[in-house]
């Protein structure tokens, strides 16, 4: 039974469920590294779906779609920018506003261009693997070698995209006068200003990169793995992201394999709806299991996570 | 140096005060409407036909009113009874400055207790049985508050992530109880229906004179109405509430003066938890009569809630006003849709104006009222030359 549960695929689909919430969570944490609190992330995805499919069912070039649904990420992480470093309003409530804006405004546009409430039409084709080599054959080589297609080479292009990205990001922020100036931003402005450091517009760039980021998560939703847009398709992930963001104690590599445990579990509760034939557990108490786990670790192992100092306060040049 | 520039103390009365704070949420309103109404002319539709409908699907019409019918109305209350719970919730969280997003895993753990307990109390009289029953919903939404705050308060885990992650647990906890101990005989994933003994009055049950036809509006939005009066005495008048408001307004102020930031944690996140657990109870009391996967999950009260108090800036009195706003734009959205022909989503669009709104006024004022004392320091100097 194990042996037919935990199969190559299984982690592969892991990796592809944790694409999403990866892409975004780095944004998030570059976001509130620059002292901006960002829980519009579930916004940014969903304009990033929605206007990844308008796109590429308006221009039937899929890759359009892709540039469209990082424009709208952009374009809504700016107004979060300018209300919460221009207008230095609570970025929480500018956040919840955008979250329902998003929400409305996906919802309301689908009917007005398609006539219908509920989805969008679907796109012609989805982006495919990027690889594409031939599996099969009997053997342990053979066998060996379907796991490592599977988990290695079976993937779409914006998954590779997310591991670099990861692993870059993560390079930037510790490894160069930018990433060094990102930080200060959000530990102590004050003294990132008195040295020179544009405070403002390092936020703005931030806040401007994480939406790039949630658009480029929802392109990953509609353009790599559904192929169509449903009302409020994220259902949540731009949250269970900010839990990864912080779980990854606010850094990119730490983000990505946060997110790769919610991914799993994601898996998981995908493969138990085709295997639930005699479970003596109820399917619930593993789909719980992430959530517990992340409990138990905040509790146990991890001690306090400390955000940056100065997450959330608008700043005001003297 | 503001204390010298002051203008001269001009008492309010309390009407003066009322009308001077909601003057903004309602301005608001009017501009996100008035922005609402530009997207629905540029989609091709009539804005004054479908605001006109969304309010008379939110409030009826006087013909309507003088038969004693305020269905519709009712309607409005109906919706604004779960978001007034959850929208008291978040904002007691808030005033101590903490973000109670899990909240609609509290109200699941409310609504489904307030379920058992109805089905086991069902034999009781009523005046035994529905207090019983939502003071066991709101231990259940206390109860699972409790952890995230013994880890805020004890490790410092943050509770934005330990509420989401309790709120997914609670999501398959509660799953699991309707479709497997409690589910109905049919076998559904639902509880069977409660008797009717435990479902909370509706106001035309209540107050036959006034409302001659049946309404969903329901006791439990007076409820809400108590607690808020409640709320806001416990933080204006009591030992606890003040320490509430000293955490939340400045966490090392607070220590130094003496005030235990872990115990008040642990207070407040948990009777926000109770406020959330009632939501749940209400609405299964109130309006399903049952706990089904839906009650929460699709339509996210916790998650309006945090809009609702947001909107009423964390007063516990505004909140029910912001509550009956939002019941209002779900329930007059319907006949909007119906009669106008506007996608019912424009309603989420002018929710999210609206917040945005009230948002930058506190930024705006605050803007002026430097301004303005600026200014005033500068006369002040020349003055002085």
């Amino acid at each position: 039974m194990w042996l037919s549960f935990f199969t190559p695929d299984l982690f592969a689909s892991a990796i592809r469920m944790a694409t999403p919430l990866a892409l975004a969570a780095i944004g998030g944490t570059i976001c509130e590294r620059s002292g901006v609190v960002n829980i519009a992330l579930e916004g940014m995805m969903l304009v990033g779906a929605f206007f990844g499919v308008v796109v590429t069912l308006a221009t039937g070039n899929v890759w359009l779609g892709v540039v469209a649904a990082i424009v709208a990420g952009v374009l809504l992480s700016a107004i979060h920018a300018f209300a919460s470093v221009t207008l230095r309003m609570d970025q929480v409530v500018s956040g919840t506003a955008l979250n329902i804006l998003a929400l409305g405004l996906t919802g309301f546009l689908m009917e007005v261009i398609y006539g219908h409430p509920g989805a969008t039409n679907g796109i012609a084709h989805k982006i495919g693997p990027v690889f594409n080599f031939p599996t099969g054959g009997t053997g342990v080589l053979a066998t060996i070698w379907t796991w490592v297609d599977q988990i290695v080479f079976s993937y779409t292009p914006i998954v590779y995209i997310a591991i670099i990205i990861a692993i870059v990001a993560q390079w930037a922020m510790y490894r160069t006068r930018w990433g060094l100036r990102l930080r200060a931003l959000g530990e102590h402005p004050r003294a990132a200003d008195t040295v020179g450091v544009r405070v403002q517009a390092g936020r703005y760039v931030a806040v401007l990169i994480s939406g790039a980021l949630g658009g480029l998560a929802g392109a990953n939703l509609t353009l790599e793995q559904v192929g169509v847009f449903s009302d409020n398709m994220t259902s949540g992930r731009g949250f269970i992201a900010l839990a990864a963001n912080i779980f990854g104690r606010w850094t990119p590599v730490g983000s990505y394999l946060a997110s790769l445990l919610f991914g799993f579990a994601e898996a998981i509760e995908i493969r138990m709806q085709s295997f639930q034939q005699g479970n003596q557990i109820p399917v619930q108490f593993f789909l719980m299991l992430p959530y517990v786990l992340v409990v138990i670790v905040l509790a146990g192992f991890m001690g306090r996570a400390v955000g940056p100092a100065a997450i959330g306060k608008p700043y005001e040049k003297e | 140096m503001s204390e010298t520039h002051e203008a001269p103390v001009v008492r309010e009365n309390l009407w003066m005060k009322a009308l001077r704070t909601a003057g903004v949420p309602l301005l608001s309103v009017v501009f996100a409407m008035a922005i609402g109404s530009i997207i629905i002319a540029a989609s091709g539709k009539d804005p004054v036909l479908a605001f006109g409908a969304l309010l008379k699907g939110a409030f009826g019409s006087p013909e309507q009113w003088q038969i004693g019918n305020f269905r519709a109305f009712g309607d409005t209350i109906s919706r604004a009874t779960p978001l007034a719970f959850a929208g008291l919730a978040i904002a007691f969280g808030f005033r101590a400055n903490l973000f109670n997003i899990g909240a609609n895993g509290q109200l699941l753990l409310g609504a489904v207790t307030a379920a058992f307990l109805g089905l086991v109390l069902g034999g009781q009289p009523t005046w035994v049985a529905i207090p019983l029953i939502l003071i066991g919903a709101a231990l259940a939404g206390a109860a699972w508050a409790f952890i995230p705050a013994i880890l805020k308060a004890k490790v410092g885990a943050h509770e934005v992530i330990t509420t989401m992650m309790f709120s997914w647990i609670a999501l398959y906890l509660t799953s699991w109880i309707i479709s497997g101990p409690l589910k109905d005989a049919a076998g559904n994933s639902q509880t069977p229906m409660l008797p009717q003994a435990v479902w909370l009055p509706t106001l035309d049950q209540l107050l036959p004179g006034i409302f001659r036809v049946p309404v969903r509006a329901h006791l439990g939005f007076i409820i809400a109405i108590a607690l808020a009066v409640l709320v806001w005495w416990i933080l204006k008048k009591t030992t606890l509430g003040y320490g509430v408001r000293a955490v939340g307004f400045n966490q090392w102020a607070a220590q130094n003066g003496g005030i235990s930031i872990a115990i008040t944690t642990v207070y407040a996140l948990c009777i926000s938890g109770a406020l959330a657990g009632l939501a749940g109870a209400s609405e299964v009391l109130g309006v399903q009569h049952r706990m089904f996967d839906e009650v929460s999950a699709g339509s996210g009260f916790g998650f309006t809630g945090i809009a609702v108090a947001l909107l009423a800036k964390n007063h516990p009195i505004a909140v029910i006003f912001s509550a009956i706003l939002f019941g209002a734009l779900s329930a007059g959205a319907g006949m909007m849709q119906l009669t106008a022909n506007v996608p019912d989503k424009i309603i989420m669009i002018v929710q999210a104006l609206i917040i945005f709104f009230v948002g930058a006024e506190t930024v705006i004022t605050w803007l002026i009222k430097r301004r303005q004392k600026l200014a005033l320091e500068r006369e002040g100097d020349s003055d002085v030359a």
